[in-house]
């Protein structure tokens, strides 16, 4: 299990205060729709056509296991999956598994709620009873892309919260989190518990081994149900966007240069 | 305070341009529904002023370096009463009003690229998939909190008078986090969001040291001109991750996308859709990227891009 490109990784490791204890680790995630795939909208118009996608675990989330696996290595501890959504979110769990995580819950609900508001709602309870030390999500789903849950998680929890985070390190009872932001780079020191939202440029998570994945069949997995909370956003309609036809695609020369400088600044506008 | 609030984020001790795009939205809500709007922008008070020229007040305080926990919980509590909350979604926008939505218990349209008032609804447009597929919804609770998208709605023109402003006080306060640092540097480049034009290198470059013809690119075009990648360029390390453009990396929607050596998977396309013209370069004629292009030229980028940034220059030249 060696991660794709151990140099990416951003998971510093110094000691963890309670070398007396395990560091409990939970990760949050989703599972989407492959990015490869082309998607259609069912025949209410309101909902993707789910039958023939291919399912992957969100690309933010699995960089969030790859740091929780970190860590937990680092500090002897122990990493949890959770999981909301249809039983097909099972296979998601499993690949976590895999990866090399210890365990996890499936919350298992009739369908995937489109509203953060509701996802929050519905992993506080479990957040808030387990002993968590760390509370890891990816930065954004790649198919709702609301970019709340792990705020929302840290203001019902009380705990503080960084989000967009791509370089950590925990140490003692602390982490610290580095983040992106538009013109640099911003560093939090936050105490522990905490919520931290894990950008996938934080590193590339690893590959499940042949081992990892055989192991992963008998670890444990805990379902249970849970029911929503009603939404109060109302989707009215999806759809496709307007694809454009091909515009003029011609083979270079000398010639062709002017004429796009041209067409950039009499049709496009730009210069 | 007004029913419809803006929150206005600080750069360079001046509104952040992208801040502004916000204020088109408000204006418009409160057009249709006869109210008036405001602007909050959050600092310490001791450094707040007001800056007629720009008609809002102002601070010399940066967004980013207050504590976001802080300044979310004082956002909620001004925000109690008013009917609409509003944002650009920058890296700093999407953190702390998705914060502030939880205090409210509220839902948040976040990373809205459209929106359009019907009778006393507004309907927000959200881009899904990385932009495969858009939705419309509408937010029945109160506030109505939205952010939105860099460039999905234009700035209203400069100097226009808007609303009232409300400087809101930013007070220090236990949160379990500190802020140990804050961006010192000036970026030399706008960040792929926000800018107008955007000069896109894939694969086909073959290298980062191939580069310098896409800087002379994006420099022949204009100030308003950014670099971004493919998704395989930033995995390679050939440039940084903040420039990925597509469904993994960064959702973008210029006036001008150029791409250049990139095939066009659908990952890519999807992230790139929203440009209002894309030009593409590239050798292969049944690259997919020529499928949603506006402008093809086919042919080795090597000569292509260096011809291309000669006319151009020559074309500037001309007319000034």
């Amino acid at each position: 299990m060696s991660p794709r490109n151990p140099c990416a990784v951003n998971c510093v490791q110094r000691p963890f205060a309670s070398d007396i204890r395990e560091m409990n680790i939970a990760v949050c995630i989703k599972q989407v729709a492959d990015t490869e795939a082309k998607l259609d909208l069912d025949s209410t118009g309101k909902q993707v056509l789910e039958d023939g996608l291919a399912w992957i675990i969100n690309p933010h989330d699995e960089s969030a296991i790859e740091a929780a696996l970190q860590l937990s290595n680092a500090h002897k501890g122990n990493v949890t999956l959770i999981a909301l959504g249809p039983p097909r979110v099972e296979n998601a769990i499993r690949q976590g598994l895999a990866m090399g995580a210890d365990r996890a819950t499936h919350l298992v609900t009739d369908t995937m709620p489109h509203d953060p508001h509701v996802v929050a709602r519905a992993l506080v309870p479990l957040l808030a009873s387990a002993n968590f030390d760390l509370v890891l999500t990816g930065q954004v789903a790649i198919d709702g892309a609301g970019q709340q849950v792990p705020q929302r998680l840290a203001v019902e929890l009380g705990w503080p919260c960084v989000t967009a985070v791509e370089h950590l390190v925990v140490d003692g009872l602390s982490v610290t989190a580095r983040r992106p932001v538009d013109q640099g780079e911003e560093v939090y020191r936050l105490s522990l518990p905490a919520v931290i939202g894990i950008n996938r440029r934080l590193g590339e998570p690893r590959y499940p081994s042949f081992r990892g994945i055989m192991q992963a069949k008998k670890k444990p997995v805990e379902a249970r149900q849970v029911s929503l909370s009603d939404s109060s956003i109302t989707v009215e309609r999806l759809h496709l966007p307007v694809t454009k036809s091909s515009g003029q695609i011609v083979p270079f020369s000398p010639e062709t240069s002017a004429h796009i400088a041209e067409l950039l600044r009499q049709e496009a506008k730009v210069i | 305070m007004s029913p419809i609030l803006v929150i206005v984020e600080m750069q360079r001790g001046g509104i952040r341009a992208a801040s502004r795009e916000a204020f088109t939205v408000a204006e418009a809500i409160a057009q249709a529904e006869g109210k008036s709007w405001g602007t909050l922008t959050l600092g310490q008070r001791d450094t707040g002023r007001i800056d007629t020229s720009q008609g809002v007040q102002e601070t010399d305080t940066a967004l980013s370096a207050l504590n976001p926990a802080v300044c979310a919980s004082a956002v909620a509590k001004a925000a109690v009463g008013a009917e609409y909350l509003l944002m650009t979604h920058t890296a700093l926008g999407a953190d702390l009003v998705g914060r502030v939505a939880q205090h409210l218990n509220v839902p948040l349209a976040s990373d809205c690229v459209d929106f359009e008032i019907r009778g006393t609804d507004i309907v927000f447009t959200r881009s899904l998939y990385g932009g495969k597929v858009l939705c419309d919804i509408r937010v029945n609770a109160t506030p109505v909190l939205a952010t939105f998208r860099p460039r999905a709605v234009a700035p209203p023109a400069e100097g226009q008078m808007l609303g009232l402003q409300e400087l809101l006080d930013i007070p220090e306060a236990e949160t379990g986090m500190q802020v140990e640092s804050v961006p010192a540097a000036v970026r030399e480049r706008l960040d792929v969001t926000e800018a107008a034009i955007v000069v896109s290198g894939g694969r086909g470059m073959q290298g980062p040291k191939n580069w310098r013809i896409l800087e002379e690119l994006a420099n022949a075009l204009g100030p308003r001109a950014t670099l971004a990648c493919s998704r395989p360029v930033s995995d390679d390390g050939w440039r940084p991750r903040s420039e990925h453009v597509g469904q993994t990396g960064r959702a973008i929607a210029p006036d001008l996308y150029v791409a250049v050596g990139i095939s066009g998977a659908i990952q890519h396309v999807a992230g790139i859709a929203r440009s209002k013209f894309i030009l593409a370069i590239n050798k292969d004629p049944n690259a997919p990227i020529f499928k949603v292009a506006d402008y093809g030229i086919v042919g080795n980028l090597f000569e292509v891009v260096p011809s291309l940034t000669k006319a151009i220059r020559a074309l500037k030249n001309r007319n000034e």
